[in-house]
């Protein structure tokens, strides 16, 4: 049955959406969101251990990755204080938080992978917008990580000798503000890849590893845009995948403009939400799973 | 088959490579535009893997006693381990967690051949494998010749010797690992894919500047400084200690010995207690 078939079905058997226009239908209804937001982001956090009990290796890997960069960084940087403007405790810094807070900087959900097993049919079953339980789901795996992985590096960079701190508190407010419009953007692509995986009848592998090699290239998470060589960084600081990465850890170690980062990843993010959001319109009677 | 003759053996091994490497270009020919798909994403990704590593050196024109040409060389060797694995050890032979995980093991079992018999020659997709090989091959190539390197056979032997120790410990890690899905199928099914990360993902990395602890770690617990850095090191002369070029074929003897005893062990106990995958309770059921 066609998902709008569905819609019409489950209307015509006497079911009917909330009316908007009335104040306490809308707030209770808004509180019922919340709830299943949260309880959803709640399961996908236990359900962390559980679906893959192997996530300390995982960890293990990206505390030898960083571990390694750092050592990169101070080989590669020697005694200089200062190369192309960014200082070498802010270039640690920003290799420090951009692991600390990877999970968001390079947005994945549960999407493409369940279209890959078959599993997406199960996202349609559940009483809740696709985008809200994708995103509660998304969430609730970042907040284990957070716990588990993102605070202990914290707790021990003075171990590695990183200054874990924002260079300021108006760095700190900007990076909060910029880290949310990074997710967002992360989103919107998340979306945009499932909606080109659907319209192109492509195997999602394909297009995954794709856009894995483009995000760990292009979004200046592992290498600051302004230490790239032949001026790569200048071009691309205006493309989506530095919004994602690059403009809050600039902000956050003070080395790039708010005001211009900022409203960058605001035309990035209605720009990504815009396309993503016909691009699914249009190819979501498309779908089809295989799996097993 | 205990008894076979060397030179039968080699025979059979190479008839085995001969008929999946036609299976493989069959594969291609039919599914041309899947096979595209494939290829360029995986060949994208793994020069991925090195950019980093890459962009720096050119950025720094070298990273601490690594020229840029040795960096690329170090690189390129990264990822000829990388094609050497992808070409002879596909259909998840190199993850082999997944085939005890989720019972496969037993489609192994059924040939009419030695177990490493089969696990050696299933996998050889030489075509649709060889993402990674013409990239690594170009970068040796080419930073070979920037660094004026005139390989005596010695020296050819021993990168030859070196790049196999590398693949050899890359997939005893993951055969190590992936044992545990003998006793924990459902749980350790992707066991071999997290350590397979661990080893490719640090592996273009220069370890120079790390401190003892990490450089002991990454050289025996994780030995991802092996697959890359340092058989490179030996080579290229920057470790000047002449054992140099024969620490990394040692330390795959020695990790692959380790690896071959816990996998009989695993293997031993899959042969009292079978798969559960297809049993009603069977978690691939």
């Amino acid at each position: 049955m066609a998902l709008d078939d569905a819609s019409a079905a489950a209307e015509s058997s006497g079911w009917r959406p909330p009316r908007r226009s009335q104040p306490l239908p809308r707030i209770t209804a808004l509180v019922g969101s919340a709830r299943r937001f949260y309880k959803t982001a709640a399961m996908a956090a236990a359900a962390y251990a559980g679906d893959s009990p192997w996530f300390p290796l995982d960890y293990l890997l990206r505390l030898a990755r960083v571990v390694v960069l750092l050592s990169l960084w101070r080989t590669v940087l020697g005694g200089s204080h200062t190369v192309s403007g960014i200082s070498t405790d802010a270039v640690l810094t920003y290799t420090l938080i951009s692991e600390v807070f990877a999970d968001i900087l390079n947005c994945r959900t549960d999407l493409i992978m369940a279209l890959w097993e078959g599993s997406i049919t199960s996202f349609f079953l559940q009483p809740t917008r696709l985008v809200s339980q994708v995103v509660a789901r998304t969430v609730g795996r970042w907040g284990f990580s957070l716990v588990f992985f993102s605070m202990p590096l914290l707790l021990a960079s003075p171990a590695l000798g990183v200054n874990p701190w924002p260079a300021s508190p108006r760095a700190a407010v900007a990076f909060g503000v910029s880290l949310v419009l990074a997710a967002v953007i992360g989103f919107a692509l998340e979306y945009l890849f499932l909606a080109l995986i659907v319209a192109l009848d492509q195997s999602p592998w394909g297009i995954e590893a794709l856009r894995g090699a483009l995000a760990m290239v292009l979004s200046g998470a592992v290498v600051p845009l302004a230490l790239m060589p032949w001026g790569l960084g200048d071009v691309l600081a205006w493309l989506p995948y530095a919004s994602m990465a690059s403009a809050p850890l600039r902000l956050y170690t003070a080395t790039g403009a708010p005001l211009t980062l900022i409203l960058l990843q605001v035309g990035w993010a209605i720009i990504l939400w815009a396309i993503a959001l016909r691009a699914w319109q249009a190819n979501r009677e498309k779908l089809a799973c295989y799996g097993g | 088959m205990a008894g076979k003759p060397m030179g039968k053996t080699l025979r059979t091994i190479l008839r085995h490579w001969r008929l999946f490497a036609w299976m493989d270009l069959v594969w291609i020919t039919r599914q041309p535009g899947f096979f595209l798909t494939y290829f360029v994403s995986d060949m994208l990704l793994a020069l991925g893997t090195i950019a980093t590593t890459f962009l720096l050196a050119a950025r720094f024109e070298g990273i601490g006693p690594w020229s840029e040409p040795r960096v690329v060389f170090m690189l390129g060797y990264a990822l000829l381990v990388r094609a050497v694995q992808d070409m002879f050890f596909g259909f998840n032979v190199a993850i082999i967690s997944r085939r005890i995980g989720r019972g496969q093991l037993d489609h192994v079992l059924i040939q009419p051949h030695p177990v490493w018999l089969t696990l050696l020659t299933e996998g050889f997709v030489p075509f649709s494998g060889a993402m990674a090989l013409i990239p690594g091959a170009a970068l040796v190539l080419w930073a070979a010749r920037q660094l004026a390197l005139h390989p005596a056979a010695l020296w050819l032997g021993l990168a030859a010797i070196n790049l196999l120790a590398s693949c050899a410990i890359t997939l005893a890690f993951s055969f190590l690992w992936g044992s545990v899905a003998y006793w924990a199928p459902r749980a350790a099914e992707e066991i071999s894919s997290a350590a397979m990360s661990i080893m490719r993902e640090i592996s273009p990395f220069p370890l120079d500047g790390l401190g003892p602890i990490w450089l002991g770690g990454l050289l025996t617990a994780l030995p991802t400084g092996f697959v890359a850095w340092y058989p490179c090191r030996a080579l290229l002369g920057i470790d000047p200690a002449p054992y140099a070029p024969v620490v990394t074929p040692l330390a795959a003897v020695l990790l692959s010995g380790l690896a071959a005893i816990v996998f009989y062990r695993g293997l031993m106990h899959y042969g009292r207690v079978g798969s559960q995958r297809y049993l009603s309770f069977g978690h691939r059921r």
